[in-house]
């Protein structure tokens, strides 16, 4: 496929458009104010100005100089380590910290290419059990350990 | 003598048992993550964060500084015996140290590398003892204006010694300068673009930004690439390096030392760029310059001499500036703020047993270093030889515990997923995370002064340039600004961080 524009350069530009005019938005109900007696209105809003504009001349920039593609992702660790986090915000509250410890290792176990299923298993009972015993014995934190 | 009773109070502070034990546990974590490639000190120091919280300030500064130094340690082993940088600052100890590995010296290399780091450890305590308090009497003179002048200054050296380009590095400043102000206006009491979710009033949460681009992300991005260690066994009974050796070393320590304090104590300096330009520095120097790359040892003695002494000296404008210089500082700042320790000058009169004790705890860290690594260097290499995939899923669980203990709410989890995810596309984009981290912690107080200085001036920008101090600060970021973009600089620059 032949490229005519520097991708990652041009998402990144459309990241802080994007970026900009959501922040810009979101403080479009706050008062300016003026430049002796600035409201909470006046810097967000033009900060978010700023990165817009900015945005919008790395995006030229990026459409007329460069052809580069973009990088490949390696979406088995980055699905699963993501999967990991999402499942110990959902799990945490409901099971509480040894079930979730079990199931956010051996979730993030089959994020690297030469997982071996028992070893990863052992490894989740072991880290399960030091982190309630390192987080909730030793350092007291008030995390429920089991379901409740 | 001001500065004997000075140091005798710090000295009295950090040798309390239980700080002793912090520094000591501070130092041991940054080793062990300095050795270990794929886990930097910045990951390290975001993901403890949340469990110092409850111990007083002053130890948890004591251990939070521990960690950065020991990793400048640490990660030299690493680069020595494996040809991996344990941590960025070890880059170019990669270069001699390796060579040195190959031709048996390993344990010199290893042992001169230690020593360079004491000896340049010692200094720059006595540097940031000295310097201290000139720098606090001058932070006293500030003003609005000036604060935002400096940080500007500031946030120009971040995107200047940024690795990537400095377009995106403005850019993540920028971003980094806005997600800051989210939350409750100080002047007004207003929410600001909070969305109505009661979990922002206060403003993004630190640590799960942090953790996300840091951790997070760091781990999604190191799991797909590649790994390929070969050690090299040596040795640990030639450890010593000969006489001849060390007389050979003692001028690049120096240099390297004074070059890394000078670094250091920049904004946006710090542990990697001294390296880089103490191994220049080494290179210009010799009259043999031929012999670097193949196993000089002066070519590790001046970068670990330097990095050290630059992971010391950029606690300088934090101490006594209340501004980080680079990201780990920022951190650092994120760490006090939550102890409710306002950094800036007035912690140096306010907090004499903090301030003191910190510095003098980096001596006696330096010294535990130096007496407990070179005996457990075995230890340390059989670390290397664990597997990352035991240890990665290790760290997904502490990241989300640590997030999660800081306001036991899980809003706070689903936070560092996302910037965890950002980070990775950041990363992918070609841009850097500590601008933005510099960006974020300055923001509020940014906003906070360029209002106040406004306010005074009655709106009058030329505040800014009117006041002296202001003027220069702010004629020394455009000279950074204008430096950036001269052609020839620019290739230079290029070329240093190719290498």
């Amino acid at each position: 496929m032949t490229l005519r524009v520097n991708v990652p350069d041009l998402a990144f530009a459309a990241f802080l458009v994007a970026l900009g005019a959501f922040a810009f938005a979101l403080a479009s109900n706050l008062s300016v104010g003026t430049a002796a007696a600035m409201g909470p209105g006046y810097v967000p809003r033009g900060l978010a100005g700023i990165i817009m504009v900015y945005g919008v001349v790395l995006g030229l920039r990026a459409a007329f100089t460069g052809r580069q593609a973009f990088p490949g992702i390696a979406w088995r660790p980055l699905l699963l380590i993501t999967a990991a986090v999402a499942l110990f915000a959902i799990l945490l509250p409901r099971a509480g910290l040894a079930l979730t410890s079990l199931a956010v290792v051996i979730c993030s176990g089959f994020a690297a290419y030469d997982v071996r299923l028992r070893e990863n298993a052992l490894l989740a009972v072991a880290l399960a059990i030091f982190a309630v015993l390192l987080f909730v014995t030793v350092l007291g934190l008030p995390i429920p350990v089991w379901p409740q | 003598m001001d500065l004997i009773a000075n140091l005798a109070t710090g000295f009295g502070v950090a040798l309390t048992p239980a700080n002793l034990g912090f520094c000591l546990l501070g130092a041991l974590i940054g080793t062990l993550v300095g050795v270990l490639p794929g886990i930097a000190p910045i990951t390290t120091i975001a993901i403890l964060l949340p469990f110092t919280f409850s111990l007083p300030p002053t130890s948890s500064l004591i251990m939070l500084a521990g960690i950065f130094y020991g990793a400048q340690y640490g990660g030299s082993t690493t680069a020595i015996l494996v040809n991996v940088p344990g941590e960025s600052s070890a880059i170019v100890t990669c270069l001699d140290g390796h060579q040195m590995a190959k031709q048996g010296r390993a344990g010199p290399a290893l042992a001169i590398a230690a020593i360079a780091s004491f000896v340049a450890g010692t200094i720059a305590t006595l540097v940031i003892a000295t310097a201290s308090v000139p720098m606090s009497w001058l932070a006293l003179k500030f003003n609005a204006a000036e604060y935002f002048s400096l940080m500007v200054l500031g946030l120009t050296g971040a995107v200047v010694l940024a690795a990537g380009a400095p377009e995106k590095a403005v850019a993540m400043v920028l971003v980094g300068l806005l997600l800051g102000l989210v939350g409750i206006d100080v002047n007004t009491g207003t929410p600001r673009m909070t969305m109505d979710i009661a979990e922002l009033g206060d403003g993004i949460g630190f640590v799960p930004i942090a953790i996300g681009l840091f951790g997070i992300a760091e781990l999604a991005v190191t799991l797909g690439r590649p790994r390929d260690h070969s050690l090299l066994s040596f040795k640990l009974s030639n450890l010593w390096p000969s006489w001849a050796e060390i007389r050979q070393c003692i001028p690049a320590m120096l240099r390297g030392t004074v070059l890394g304090s000078v670094l250091g104590v920049l904004p946006g300096g710090g542990a990697a760029l001294s390296s880089f330009a103490a191994y220049a520095l080494e290179k210009k120097w010799s009259r043999h310059p031929e012999r670097f790359g193949r196993g000089a040892i002066e070519g590790v003695a001046a970068p670990e001499a330097a990095n050290n002494a630059g992971a010391q000296t950029s606690f300088i404008p934090l101490l006594t500036l209340g501004i980080p210089g680079n990201a780990i500082m920022a951190l650092m700042v994120g760490a006090m703020m939550i102890q409710g320790v306002q950094p800036g000058p007035q912690v140096m009169t306010a907090q004499p047993q903090l301030f003191w004790g910190v510095i003098a705890s980096m001596w006696l860290g330096n010294l535990m270093l130096i007496v407990l690594n070179l005996p457990m260097i075995g230890l340390w290499v059989s670390l290397l030889r664990v597997p990352y995939r035991l240890m990665f899923p290790a760290i997904v669980l502490f990241c989300c515990i640590g997030t999660y203990s800081v306001g036991n709410t899980v809003f706070d989890i689903w936070a560092m997923l996302l910037f965890g995810v950002l980070g990775v596309f950041f990363y992918k984009v070609g841009a850097e995370p500590a601008p933005f981290i510099l960006g974020f912690i300055l923001g509020p107080l940014m906003e906070e002064n360029f209002r106040r200085a406004m306010y005074l001036s009655r709106g009058d920008p030329l505040v800014f340039i009117e006041r002296p101090i202001s003027a220069v600060l702010l004629l020394m970021s455009l000279a950074l600004l204008v430096i950036l973009v001269l052609p020839a600089v620019k290739k230079k620059r290029e070329e240093v961080f190719q290498e």
